[in-house]
């Protein structure tokens, strides 16, 4: 044989391939300390959890918590695509609120029931209502949300504005705001008149059109029919529009990258999330103050909620292990404040809700005065949770692409008949 | 290692056949991996876009080509198909004349070159989420990009914020990304060009651009035609910018196909359906692939 | 290259500001493909919360930051962070190594024996770039996941290492070798894989850096994919790392532009070494 030599050392090349490859394969194994290894899959940074980790794990000697952060934008995807896989090496992940239903339907959520009642006992009614889908509850509930209008005073004062009021009565109106900002920017120097942290997503656009008494975007009996070319959804939307068509706001930078546009002291209103109290806590350039999310002159007043919760995966390796690690952050008082220490949400668990709210009064500085009151008034009073349908994943989607549409300026009701369209097509693909 | 016996030269008959036995010895670990990692994924894809998953029921029904009827009666998707082709005839000639360019004028030895070369190729190991921060800044309205036009007497752009302009912005920044990095396999190419065919040129009294269209370019046409197809696959696949940047729009202005099977994949959770898509993608890249290579071995290429 | 130097210049001052053209378009021509990454150099190396106040405004303080701390770097390194960019570096390497032989064996297969099938093989190997990895990500996850794959550095590596382009790369270059190099080298009692180690690899390597770096950027861009094999904790690679740095409320932009810059000049460095081999091969053997 001419080849003899070539053939041995390829072949040999080929085996030193699949054996290094066999070798880094051995190498996945787990270390073994004898512990239960928990392993818990969420969108935030490790810091977030240190501490809720830490306690649990003081608490409970054989079990370990093994934390994997995925990207935020890939959570979704991640989840959707190893859970349907079967995969049984995640065994708690944390669930976007409204994507309960979604996933229930696809089997994704261990049913809680048997701690129902501990459950119903432990954590406020709202927040036990959006965990649950078709009177079991799926997840167990860890924050809650709200937002705010953060503004700079000093802007304001320069332009002679009067400061808006931390008095949840004395709400000012989406109009009125607008136009103060716009006289920061014609005698302040302001970049922009207003900045909204949720720009093109549905979380912070809803309130706009159910002030407006828009509806929720979705009706029908089994809640996959698109209701999106309302009188309030145009009339929101319209509001929208213009807000950056005539450079209120600013059109080309993305939702997380606003807060910064308000903490160089450009801008004087910024509507945003509770988690910005700790990042603006620093602020020493201006003076800045808290009030609560304007209306629609017209409308009622109206605030976007909810957060995450934290479910069981049926293939889980280690569910027992698992549903106790959640049970730790969501109904202890105890581990639901650790989850709020590295990360200013507001916890779904009650009594964690009254010491943290007490906690923000008491230690509430010029610029937070009225947090506690605002927070305490618009979870009881404002807060409108986003729709529950299995088709809401698909739906944030499609309205995210006509938002985006309708800030570059696209005109309102074509673009959102269109979306409805897409909605019918999208849904019907669904059953 | 290489211990061969003494041979004498083979009868032409057999020599086809051990030929071909040793050739499967040096392919076999490339096959196995390509079938295995690649083809045999592909196949499952392929039956999966035959597939119909009911979110209702939970049920998995087989559809033939109900998938490929509901995708062609969808007016995005033909949207999708479009500005996918626009994009393609813009940016694969653009990318592959710029890196010839610069192939040319950093092939050439002078000081530092190796630096310079390396700051052109950068950009192909920033990350796609930093890329993405960096060029949507650069191309805010009221961004740095507009300050510097507005310096030259040019008026401010929409840039991506426009459904003229977002595709070609989204070009500049590919370009960016991609052009050091195929630059690179051409100044491989210039390298294997012998000094010989130079010297006899300058003999006879070539101008520089003579030598570049007589000697330099038919002797790079292997490497070129690698660069050229390599690239205008690439830009058939590619999508986190678009995902990062423009997700889109406006107005479906960005919706490449493979942004589109993404969407639908991922985000929709129609994984059927976007496998569908993935296959009439891929039968697009495949037309024009075959034309590209029916185009060169006009030229003579392989 | 010596010989493509400035063209026959008729006067000598003409002579003079020719010879410096390539190297002031060369200056020119980097440092505008460079002048976003001194962006975010100068990024990472400002407080957190001035990154962006900084950048979106052009000034010379945009690209030379005045208040310059290394903050960013410590936290991110006291944090995950250098574990995965390890983690990435060993991913791939190991790719680039077998993907390497893998892809020079199979070029070298098509590029010097003629067999029947040849024109199919080929076509496989062009088939198998053209099917966008992302989209097959999902089902091959599922095919890893029942091989016991998932969590480990082999389910990390292995996707890396059937690179049709680096193939199709590596036989472009071979094809320009001469024929009567091999059958010379036949004749003195070479074997095939003498061949192909002796003659082929030395004389391309050029091309195998090229085929490298295909290898490379396709394991240290690769994203979606090591979520979808699903790797602990102790098993996350770079990008990730830099993903998950990018919070669901709160974006720290001075770490993800620290961690931007250490995931961009480890490559640049290993290019920068690499180029030294970016000389004349087949020429600079003395063949025709």
């Amino acid at each position: 044989m001419t080849s003899s030599p070539s053939r041995r050392t390829v072949l040999g090349a080929a085996l030193g391939v699949a054996s290094a490859a066999a070798l880094a394969g051995c190498s996945g194994g787990r270390p073994a300390d004898g512990r239960t290894a928990v392993r818990f899959l969420g969108p935030e940074t490790p810091e977030t959890f240190r501490a809720v980790i830490r306690g649990f794990e003081r608490a409970n000697p054989g079990i370990r918590i093994d934390y994997t952060p995925v990207p935020p934008d890939q959570l979704g995807d991640v989840l959707q695509l190893r859970l349907s896989a079967k995969d049984s090496a995640i065994d708690v992940y944390a669930v976007d609120q409204p994507r309960v239903p979604a996933l229930t339907a696809r089997g994704f959520l261990t049913d809680l029931n048997r701690i129902a009642d501990r459950t119903k006992a432990a954590v406020t009614p709202e927040q036990y209502a959006v965990s649950s889908w078709d009177g079991t509850l799926r997840s167990l509930p860890i924050w809650t949300s709200t937002q705010y209008l953060f503004y700079n005073a000093d802007l304001l004062a320069k332009a002679g504005v009067a400061l808006p009021d931390a008095a949840p009565a004395d709400r000012w109106s989406w109009e009125r705001t607008r136009a103060a900002g716009r006289r920061a920017m014609d005698r302040a120097g302001a970049d922009y008149a207003l900045l909204l942290e949720q720009t093109d997503l549905y979380y912070g656009l809803q309130p706009l059109i159910e002030s407006l008494h828009g509806g929720s975007g979705i009706t029908g009996k089994d809640m996959l029919t698109p209701a999106v070319t309302t009188q309030g959804w145009i009339d929101a939307l319209d509001w929208y529009r213009t807000l950056f068509a005539d450079g209120s706001s600013p059109r080309g930078i993305p939702s997380y990258q606003l807060s910064s546009l308000f903490t160089s002291g450009r801008v004087p209103f910024f509507v945003g999330g509770p988690w910005n109290l700790g990042a603006f806590a620093g602020l020493k350039d201006f003076t800045w103050g808290t009030a609560p999310q304007p209306k629609f002159a017209h409308g009622r007043a109206v605030t976007p909620t909810d957060s995450w919760s934290w479910g069981v995966n049926p293939y889980a390796e280690h569910p027992e292990a698992g549903l106790r690690f959640m049970e730790y952050a969501a109904l202890t008082t105890e581990g639901s404040l650790s989850t709020v220490e590295a990360s200013p949400l507001i916890p779904s668990n009650r009594k964690a809700f009254d010491r943290y709210a007490a906690d923000l009064a008491d230690k509430a500085t010029k610029s937070t005065a009225g947090v506690a009151t605002i927070m305490r008034y618009e979870l009881a009073h404002t807060a409108v949770s986003r729709p529950r349908s299995i088709g809401y994943t698909q739906f944030e989607t499609v309205m995210g692409s006509a938002f985006s549409d309708i800030r570059n300026g696209s005109a309102v009701e074509p673009r959102l008949a269109k979306a409805s369209g897409e909605l019918v097509r999208t849904w019907e693909r669904l059953r | 290692m290489t211990t061969s016996p003494p041979r004498t030269p083979p009868r032409p008959a057999r020599r086809r056949a051990s030929q071909g036995r040793t050739a499967l010895y040096f392919l076999a670990p490339a096959l196995l991996a390509l079938v295995v990692l690649r083809l045999l994924p592909a196949a499952m894809a392929l039956v999966s876009s035959a597939r119909h998953h009911s979110l209702v029921d939970g049920t998995t029904t087989f559809v033939g080509l109900g998938n490929y009827t509901d995708l062609l009666s969808d007016s995005q998707f033909w949207q999708s198909v479009r500005v996918t082709l626009l994009f393609s005839l813009v940016i694969n000639p653009l990318q592959v004349l710029i890196a010839l360019g610069l192939a040319v004028l950093l092939g050439r030895r002078f000081a530092g070159v190796r630096f310079w070369r390396s700051l052109v190729f950068a950009p192909i190991a920033v990350p796609p989420a930093v890329s993405a921060v960096i060029w949507g800044i650069l191309y805010r309205p009221e961004g740095p990009l507009n300050a510097i036009l507005g310096a030259l007497g040019i008026p401010p752009q929409p840039f991506l914020t426009s459904s003229e302009q977002a595709l070609f912005a989204l070009i500049v920044l590919m370009s960016w990304v991609g052009v050091g990095y195929w630059m690179m396999f051409l100044i491989a190419g210039l390298q294997d060009i012998p000094q010989e065919c130079y010297d006899a040129a300058a003999v006879d009294g070539a101008s520089a651009w003579q030598r570049f269209f007589h000697v330099t370019l038919p002797l790079l046409r292997r490497p070129l035609a690698f660069v050229l197809v390599a690239d205008t696959v690439a830009n058939f696949l590619v999508f986190a910018p678009v995902q990062l940047l423009t997700r889109g729009g406006p107005d479906g202005s960005t919706n490449l196909m493979m942004y589109d099977v993404f969407r639908r994949a991922y985000s929709v959770g129609d994984i059927n359906f976007a496998q569908a898509e993935v296959v009439v993608l891929v039968a697009i890249t495949l037309a024009v692939v075959v034309v590209q290579f029916r185009m060169m071995q006009g030229k003579g290429e392989e | 290259m010596k010989t493509t130097n400035a063209p026959v210049p008729s006067t000598p001052r003409r002579l003079s500001a020719l010879r410096h053209m390539p190297l002031v378009t060369a200056v020119v021509m980097g440092v505008l493909f460079a002048l976003p990454l001194l962006w975010v150099l100068a990024g990472s190396l400002r407080p957190g919360d001035k990154v962006l106040a900084g950048l979106d405004r052009v000034s010379w303080h945009s690209l030379i930051p005045t208040d310059a701390t290394l903050h960013n770097y410590v936290t991110l390194f006291r944090g995950d962070f250098g574990r995965a960019v390890l983690n990435s570096i060993g991913v791939a390497v190991a790719t680039v190594l077998l993907g390497l032989v893998l892809s020079a064996m199979a070029a070298f297969a098509l590029s010097v024996f003629r067999f029947r099938g040849r024109g199919l093989v080929f076509a496989v190997i062009l088939l198998s770039f053209m099917i966008p990895f992302d989209a097959i990500a999902i089902p091959l996850s599922d095919i890893f996941r029942d091989w016991g794959l998932q969590n480990t550095y082999a389910g990390l590596i292995l996707p890396g290492i059937g690179n049709g382009l680096a193939i199709f790369l590596l036989r472009q270059f071979f094809l320009a070798i001469p024929r009567e190099l091999v059958e010379a080298a036949r004749m003195d009692g070479l074997s095939w894989w003498g061949v192909f180690t002796k003659i082929y690899v030395p004389l391309s390597r050029p091309a195998l850096i090229g085929a490298g770096l295909t290898l490379f950027t396709f394991q240290w861009q690769s994203y979606m994919w090591p979520l979808l094999v699903g790797t602990e904790p102790d098993k996350q690679l770079g990008p990730i790392a830099l993903g998950t740095l990018q919070g669901q409320m709160v974006v720290d932009y001075g770490q993800v532009f620290a961690a931007a810059v250490v995931l961009t000049v480890i490559p640049l460095l290993v290019l920068l070494r690499l180029q030294r081999y970016f000389t004349q091969s087949i020429a600079g053997s003395g063949l025709k």
